[in-house]
């Protein structure tokens, strides 16, 4: 019972926030934060755990796989761009990676955070499930991980556009490597919002980055940190 | 209707079956790669080599995709869970969060466009001299 309740709730939520947020544009009406921020407040007030939400959970994502394969869909629509911008892709998305971690971590040291902390950082950019796979590898407190990626994936979607078009960061190959990039899935999917090119660049963007960090962050970890 | 229905319930099918035959390869041979990663490329093989056609898939792939953001809902509000922590160190957490993703963002950003314009400046030079 309270599985369907979660379910109905989920997905009315998730539509008022698409109508609403198209009608008032913000980075706090941004489809996943909004929506996250409203289901929170309506399970806290009808007294459900996370828990309880759980198996609601399992079902809705269910399609989450399906749905990241789909992407090779617009990778291949648009096979000439990536052969004609590889060079800049590479370097794009190498360059974002590193100094993503790198800035992460000089930051939160100069904080004192703890190890605990600092481990789900290095892979805070990588879409949520690769990210919980490489913290199995790399020992890591799964649900920190996750919750550090999807930050990242909101303030990436809800300020990414904006902060591009203040430096003046217009052309969509590198808006979309960049948002992909950094933001993971929940930033591809604003970037499909902004127009296919992007929305398949990202896209693949993510997928590379996911691969790149999954192949090199658990052997350079004890030299990061 | 009831053909598009029909077809668009098959080639979610479709979708999920490569899904899982990725998540199956990485357990086979026990890779450090995600099933999901696997599956983007063994479909990007199968459009390449012309066994699924675009239009075969494209309805499905495309709604998928357009509400790619509902997936992450459920999962972000596992959120709600980590109130602890997020009490104690939230502020310097998000202020780490928030200025490396800007970081990330302007200089991926950054360095794909001024590698992008450069090479069209260059071929724009070539043009001027063989002219």
């Amino acid at each position: 019972m309270i599985t369907v309740y979660s379910i109905v709730l989920t997905i009315i939520v998730y539509i008022f926030a698409r109508r609403f947020g198209r009608r008032y544009s913000s980075p706090l009406t941004s489809p996943v934060f909004f929506s996250t921020l409203i289901i929170i407040i309506l399970l806290v007030g009808s007294h459900i755990t996370y828990h309880e939400y759980t198996p609601a959970k399992k079902i809705m994502t269910y399609l989450l796989g399906p749905a990241t394969v789909a992407l090779a869909v617009p990778i291949y629509k648009n096979r000439d761009l990536f052969a004609k911008y590889f060079v800049a892709a590479c370097v794009g998305l190498l360059i974002g990676t590193f100094t993503t971690i790198l800035s992460a971590i000089v930051i939160a040291k100069c904080f004192y955070l703890s190890k605990m902390l600092l481990l789900p950082l290095t892979i805070k950019s990588v879409t949520v499930p690769v990210a919980t796979e490489i913290g199995k590898i790399i020992k890591g407190n799964v649900s920190l991980i996750a919750a550090f990626v999807i930050i990242t994936g909101m303030i990436g979607a809800m300020f990414g556009p904006k902060l591009l078009n203040l430096f003046k960061i217009d052309h969509p190959f590198a808006r979309g490597l960049s948002i992909g990039t950094i933001a993971h899935g929940i930033g591809t999917a604003e970037a499909v919002k902004e127009g296919e090119i992007q929305g398949a660049v990202a896209g693949a963007a993510m997928g590379i980055a996911a691969l790149l960090i999954s192949f090199i962050i658990p052997y350079i970890i004890p030299y990061l940190l | 209707m009831v053909k598009k229905v029909l077809m668009f319930s098959c080639q979610i099918a479709i979708l999920i079956v490569i899904y899982q035959m990725g998540s199956l390869i990485t357990r086979f041979f026990s890779l450090k790669i995600p099933g999901n990663v696997i599956g983007i490329l063994l479909l990007l093989v199968l459009l390449w080599t012309r066994v699924i056609k675009v239009e075969q898939i494209d309805l499905a792939a495309t709604w998928l995709l357009k509400h790619l953001s509902f997936f992450f809902i459920p999962i972000a509000v596992g959120l709600m869970t980590l109130g602890p922590i997020f009490l104690n160190k939230g502020i310097v957490i998000l202020f780490v969060l928030i200025t490396s993703t800007f970081i990330g963002l302007l200089s991926a950003g950054k360095i794909t466009q001024s590698v992008i314009m450069k090479k069209a400046k260059v071929k724009v030079n070539y043009h001027d001299h063989s002219v």
